[in-house]
């Protein structure tokens, strides 16, 4: 963190659906942000610079897409950025855009973050025969699953646990009208009759593939207090972090990885955290498959390694839990790969300024954003406030 | 250090993707491209009057949404062009032939076609030009196999 202090002050995303065959890559990128805008009572030409982030370019085969989405996005005659982190981008393009602000250099920052998965094929991007190496995996799920298994070694957490995440996060993304899925009928047992794709992942513990974006408005202290003034209450950034590590090295724990824990307890250090299951009213983390939850649990210091099943069993995570995790229904309901990681940095804000809608808890204090890419090799996390940090 | 010599010994494969991709294209440009195919020719009418040729999706000076879509041309006058003296395979004519810029009557930017002609001396900036459309259209660029000089329409008329 720099200097300044900086808030969102504006918050946008798109409806999200697997196919959103109504617009263009820009126009989807423009519905987000033009929503951001509105939200922070600013217009295109309010802003100073633009980030944008988004997965590997070859889920739309758009190689540097900063270079044709520059008009659409209003940057003539302004500095752009485009960031790539994987999966976790959308959460480090939050980063990077905020630090504009921090280092004194940008008073109003346009960060936005995206996805059009109908263009291409993500799963078979992932999954390319490179020369000399083992073919080991197919799409995501086929590398993670490993990494759940191991977990559930570990812990010997019973098998209901993913599942319950599952009912969760879809049934809190029945209150998001953003959500990609809406399924008002999913129980526990469809969950546990969908198909098994990677054992122990079923297909209903999955997430899907989504056309999304996400934006957000950063401010200067400034600009920041003047939206309080106006009733707009902002969410102050009490802290961003990244780390990163490498995707393959036989000493890494990939259950728990060390980039995260650091990640963690640096966030939680800048944000004057000590006992994060405390200080902490609302967790937005990334699970694109439902064991991720009690995983980043342990990873981001909120359990003890071994115990984050037990907090999911017992409903602590629950929109009504002492420690709500993934109130939009999170990455389990909507996936638009690079817009993932703002969706959730994006969420924490929103609990935080009170605009969180049917899925708003109760006075939300102090909210964490959380998001990982790569083979859980990137990590990027901010915790947001009510309050100045 | 591995010596330099070696350096041909050194395992290399090749790594050929090959994969689909789709592109949509929205409201305004998708109108466009829907309209060469019924053989008309639209752009976009910017916040300061201009009518932009090929539409853009939004104002190039303040961001804004632009929705309103106009009909151009079908003809128009030459802003700028540059002589193709020996066409390669790839281009869309097989002889000699002048790249234009056309600023359709009723836009006020010009945009890219190929003109056949029937020599560099037939070709002047502001000669009025029209569209020779190709026979099978299926919304694309290509719909518009080349442009004409208005004088030549009746030899140049078929694509």
């Amino acid at each position: 963190m720099g200097k300044e202090r900086v808030a969102v002050v504006g918050i946008g995303q798109t409806k999200h659906e697997a196919t959103r065959g109504d617009v263009s890559v820009a126009g989807l990128l423009r519905e987000a942000a033009g929503r951001a805008l509105a939200d922070a009572e600013m217009t295109w030409s309010d802003v100073d610079a633009v980030v944008i982030g988004k997965a590997p370019d070859f889920f739309e085969g758009v190689m540097m897409p900063e270079l044709f989405l520059a008009d659409a996005l209003g940057c003539t005659g302004k500095p752009m950025f485009r960031v790539h982190t994987a999966g976790s981008v959308g959460g480090s393009t939050a980063i990077v855009a905020s630090q504009l602000i921090s280092a004194g250099i940008h008073e109003r920052v346009l960060t936005v973050a995206f996805e059009k998965q109908s263009e291409s094929e993500a799963m078979w991007a992932l999954s390319l025969p490179i020369p000399f190496t083992p073919p080991l995996h197919a799409g995501a799920g086929g590398y993670f699953a490993p990494h759940v298994r191991s977990y559930i070694r570990r812990s010997k957490a019973p098998d209901h646990i993913g599942m319950l995440v599952a009912l969760k996060d879809r049934q809190n993304g029945l209150k998001n009208p953003y959500a990609h899925l809406h399924e008002p009928d999913i129980t526990f047992d469809s969950i546990k009759e969908s198909m098994m794709l990677w054992d122990p992942i079923r297909y209903a513990e999955t997430c899907p593939s989504s056309d999304g974006a996400c934006a957000l408005v950063l401010g200067s202290e400034k600009v920041a207090d003047e939206a309080a003034a106006q009733g707009r209450q902002p969410a102050w950034i009490q802290g961003t972090a990244m780390r990163s590590e490498p995707t393959l090295s036989a000493e890494r724990d990939t259950v728990l990885p060390l980039g995260g824990a650091l990640c963690a307890a640096d966030v939680y250090k800048q944000a004057g955290i000590t006992n994060p299951r405390k200080d902490v009213d609302a967790v937005e983390m990334y699970v694109p498959f439902s064991w991720f939850e009690p995983m980043w649990l342990e990873n981001l210091g909120f359990a003890e390694p071994g115990e984050g099943w037990k907090m999911t069993e017992a409903g602590a995570t629950a929109l009504d839990g002492d420690l709500p995790v993934n109130m939009s229904g999170g990455v389990l309901c909507t996936n638009p790969i690079g817009a993932s990681g703002m969706l959730r940095f994006g969420e924490a804000a929103m609990q935080v300024r009170g605009t969180a809608g049917d899925h708003q808890v109760d006075s939300v204090r102090k909210a964490v954003g959380h998001a990982y890419g790569g083979g859980s090799q990137f990590f990027a996390m901010w915790v947001v406030g009510k309050d100045k940090p | 250090m591995t010596d330099q010599t070696e350096a041909g010994e050194i395992l290399s494969a090749p790594l050929i993707i090959e994969y689909p991709f789709k592109r949509t294209t929205g409201p305004i440009i998708g109108a466009f491209l829907t309209g060469l195919r019924e053989q008309v020719l639209v752009g976009s009418k910017a916040e300061d009057g201009r009518v932009i040729v090929p539409p853009a999706e939004f104002d190039p000076v303040s961001g804004n949404d632009l929705t309103e879509l106009v009909e151009v041309g079908p003809e128009g006058v030459i802003a700028t062009w540059a002589w193709v003296t020996a066409p390669h395979a790839k281009h869309p004519l097989d002889d000699p032939f002048a790249w234009v810029l056309v600023t359709l009557d009723g836009a006020d930017t010009p945009m890219l076609g190929a003109l056949k002609a029937d020599g560099i001396d037939a070709v002047s900036t502001g000669a009025r030009v029209k569209p020779v459309w190709a026979e099978e259209r299926e919304g694309h660029i290509d719909d518009i196999a080349h442009w004409v000089l208005v004088d030549d329409a009746d030899e140049g008329d078929r694509a």
